[in-house]
């Protein structure tokens, strides 16, 4: 009656079913939506371009990935996203140092933003859902006073990462490195160490807080790459206060969900990325229907409910929180 | 004394006004098994987690080869030669085998700050394949493997590197024999190697056969280290307890007839995967025994009687005809359980130890407008705690802090208090020290003499013999045969339904 025993040795057969699974979704979104309006929804050049776009929030989403894993949060991604696209965009276009400003300057700024949610959350010993509430207001406040209250655009010539082939290539490199991390460095071990028993991995020697504030820092350079995607697609960022960043969030926390829930076919990062992609569908989906914008929240907030119940499959006894 | 390894001089630790460790002094010598025992809260672990960096001592030295240690966490300890086996699980889940035997030590696989992942797994499948655990995969997540098999992995984590000093704390009650045995081969193998096992345990004849030597602790005060071969049982139990324990151990009563009032009756119950077509019948002031392996599935006989286990089939009827299907109306119609998981499954651990007693007893210990008062959870909390005689420094105290066999006298203070009338006790004496262990079965006896029912599930094969007025030996999920109460009955008899 060696149940669990029986499981093990599947490991193969798991994350060939995690890739199945992921597939059927990313057909059963489109057909649904190619059944319904098969005229402007859902061709090849469509797909491609619901890809692309896909491409942003994962990003931010398998940086994000890192924080989650352990047991926090992030309130202040939507923020981050802003504050790292504005500096970025300054770097870029006021200092006049192109895609190198761009690019460092986002990246910098998010893994500093990263740096201070990290530090205030273990030196303050709050939780990390109300620390980062609580900055996602000041960085908010910081992004329109760097932009004067002024929308920030960026220039035609600087816009190479919002398209083919500059963002998938930045995405790739991305992607890269976030598995890299997860899978062949030590962090990646201490993260999902950490995340499992906080006392058994102290007790390993494991410095805790330093590698909760590197998941934060981490999180935050992901999160600046996606603010990069994100201004070089939609060639400005408007600095929005009073907590509307939070919009912003949605997205990439979403994704994060489906690598939480296809973290045990052992492929979080490619369900990061699938899943963001299956998020499109249905949002491209909508608009191709011409569905009032209450309706399509509704419905993907459902969709997306049911996705992640269905993916997860909690087992009996498991607690869930 | 041969040389010595470990010199403890003047070792003491506090948890607030709880001196839970004074001035220890003892030495424990190379090449051997030195037994530390004591009853629960005779600061043992707390002794053993100092040495080996969970906690920072206050005072005294530990002197290793000559040399002062003093770890920080477990992975400085295992740098100056020293591991430890935990008594609960210490392997941690989302991480593979092989990144639970190495967690901490990754950076002889590190180059460039690139982990070598393939190298790892090589080095864990050889390690595993040494020790005779091939079954286990080293590239597997931890999660896949059950209990057994994880404490397994924990023993190549902690020996692997050929420590100069092995601390097994409590480990073998949560083995089965097959566990026990690879455990006993590796204390063994350690001891001829010339490097040390301190082994703590409160299974006396265990401690006694495996050991060389025995240091006694009481209160958290040095009281002897003896040669295993110049004592007896008796005589360990006197050090521990500091009296004579009497021989009234086990009850003492044979051929009384048990009443033919079924309370309890159990008919076809199967649980996909763990048992199958279990049914028997509880009587009035019986206790009622479960033995067999620790796989055979009479853990789950407790979880099933209790309306916890998921996708049961065939029923559980109690003498008015009740349904037990769900644990709220198992509780409603007073039956109790005790998990052999209790830091998982029975206790809450951070919530106080007067919140985890009154948890059950909420409806009747309110008012009638439903409001509870502070002072009367705290005075039956405290009644209770004082029945089972928990040490802690007040009821206020969270669970998480308790030793291990003062947090299962929690669990069960929480159903005496409860008053049920029929108790499900999953290994109730696991973990529990000598005194306690005589205190529980006593208290069992009269409840028993109460009226009160109860099914004792256990891997203690005497404790079965001793107290039970009949024993189902279950194998492989199904009875295997049911033995009454008889004085010649002996460990063979139950042993030859088991295997």
């Amino acid at each position: 009656m060696k149940k669990t025993r029986e499981t093990a040795g599947k490991k193969l057969s798991a994350r060939t079913k995690g890739y199945l699974l992921l597939l059927l979704m990313v057909i059963v979104s489109w057909g649904i939506f190619k059944i319904i309006t098969p005229d402007n929804f859902g061709s090849p050049k469509n797909m491609l371009s619901y890809f692309e776009a896909s491409l942003l929030a994962a990003v931010g989403a398998v940086g994000f990935y890192f924080v989650m894993v352990m047991g926090m949060f992030d309130f202040s991604i939507g923020a981050n996203i802003m504050l790292s696209a504005i500096v970025g965009c300054v770097f870029a276009n006021r200092f006049g140092l192109g895609y190198v400003g761009l690019v460092v300057g986002a990246i910098i700024t998010g893994a500093l933003v990263g740096l201070l949610n990290g530090a205030l959350y273990v030196k303050l010993r709050i939780p990390s859902m109300i620390v980062t509430t609580g900055l996602a207001l000041i960085y908010e406040s910081v992004a329109n006073y760097i932009a004067g209250g002024v929308e920030q655009t960026l220039p035609s010539g600087l816009r190479a990462f919002g398209q083919m082939p500059g963002n998938i290539i930045l995405a790739i490199i991305a992607f890269g490195v976030a598995f890299l991390l997860l899978n062949y460095t030590k962090i990646g071990t201490y993260t999902y160490a950490i995340g499992s028993n906080e006392f058994v991995a102290k007790n390993m020697g494991i410095s805790v807080n330093k590698y909760k504030v590197l998941a934060f820092i981490i999180s935050g350079a992901f999160l600046g790459v996606m603010a990069v995607l994100t201004i070089s697609y939609g060639s400005s960022m408007v600095a929005v206060t009073g907590m509307a960043s939070m919009s912003r969030n949605f997205v990439p926390t979403m994704g994060c969900f489906f690598g939480l829930a296809f973290k045990k076919y052992g492929m979080p990062i490619p369900a990061i990325i699938i899943g963001e992609f299956v998020i499109n569908i249905i949002f491209f989906g909508f608009i191709a229907l011409g569905a009032p914008t209450a309706i399509q929240d509704v419905i993907t907030g459902f969709a997306l409910l049911i996705i992640v119940m269905l993916t997860t499959k909690v087992a009996k006894g498991e607690i869930v929180k | 004394m041969s040389e010595i390894r470990l010199q403890v001089k003047n070792v003491s630790k506090s948890f607030g006004i709880t001196k839970a460790l004074q001035n220890v002094s003892f030495d424990i010598a190379k090449g051997e098994i030195h037994a530390l025992i004591g009853e629960n809260g005779s600061g043992k672990s707390t002794l053993t987690n100092s040495l080996t960096g969970i906690y920072q001592k206050d005072s005294g030295q530990f002197i290793l080869d000559g040399v002062e240690v003093n770890p920080k966490n477990q992975v400085e300890a295992n740098n100056e030669g020293i591991s430890i086996i935990v008594q609960e699980l210490g392997t941690l889940d989302g991480l593979t085998v092989a990144e639970n035997i190495f967690l901490g030590h990754e950076n002889k696989f590190v180059k460039c700050g690139i982990k070598n992942t393939g190298a790892m797994n090589r080095m864990a499948t050889e390690l595993l394949k040494e020790y005779g655990f091939d079954r286990i995969k080293a590239s597997e997540m931890i999660e896949h493997y059950n209990f057994e098999d994880r404490k397994l992995v924990e023993i190549v984590k902690a020996t692997y590197f050929g420590p100069k000093i092995v601390v097994i704390d409590e480990t073998t009650t949560a083995l089965s024999g097959e566990g026990r045995e690879e455990l006993y081969k590796q204390m063994k193998r350690i001891r001829e190697s010339g490097n040390t096992v301190i082994f703590i345990s409160h299974d006396l004849p265990e401690v006694l056969r495996l050991s060389d030597t025995i240091t006694v602790l009481r209160d958290g005060v040095y009281i002897d280290t003896v040669k295993s071969s110049d004592v007896d049982e008796d005589g360990l139990k006197k050090l521990m307890v500091g009296r004579e324990v009497s021989g009234e151990y086990y009850r003492a009563d044979y051929g009384e007839k048990v009443s033919d009032e079924v309370v309890m009756r159990v008919k076809n119950v199967t649980v996909p995967g763990l048992i199958s077509n279990v049914s028997f019948e509880l009587h009035k002031g019986e206790i009622l025994g479960f033995g067999g392996l620790s796989e055979s599935g009479m853990h789950e006989i407790g979880k099933a009687c209790f309306g916890a286990s998921f996708d049961r089939e065939g029923t559980v009827e109690l003498q008015d005809g009740t349904q037990i299907n769900d644990i709220p109306t198992a509780i409603a119609h007073s039956i109790a359980y005790t998990s052999k998981d209790r830091d998982n499954e029975s206790l809450v651990m951070n919530q106080s130890i007067r919140d985890n007693i009154c948890l059950p007893s909420l409806n009747t210990l309110a008012n009638k407008l439903h409001l509870l008062s502070d002072r009367k959870l705290k005075k039956f909390a405290q009644k209770f705690a004082a029945t089972m005689s928990t040490k802690m420094e007040s009821v206020d105290q969270f669970a998480s802090n308790l030793s291990g066999g003062n947090k299962q006298k929690v669990v069960l203070a929480r159903w005496i208090g409860k008053d049920s009338d029929i108790l499900l006790l999953d290994s109730p004496t696991r973990g529990i020290d000598v005194k306690v262990k005589q205190d529980i079965y006593q208290l069992m006896d009269k409840m028993r003499k109460d009226g009160k029912s109860i099914v004792m599930i256990s891997e203690e094969l005497m404790e079965l013999i001793g107290m039970c007025d009949r024993i189902i030996i279950m194998k492989d999920g199904m009875v295997n045969g049911e033995i009454m109460r008889d004085k010649d009955m002996d460990e063979n008899t139950l042993i030859s339904k088991m295997v």
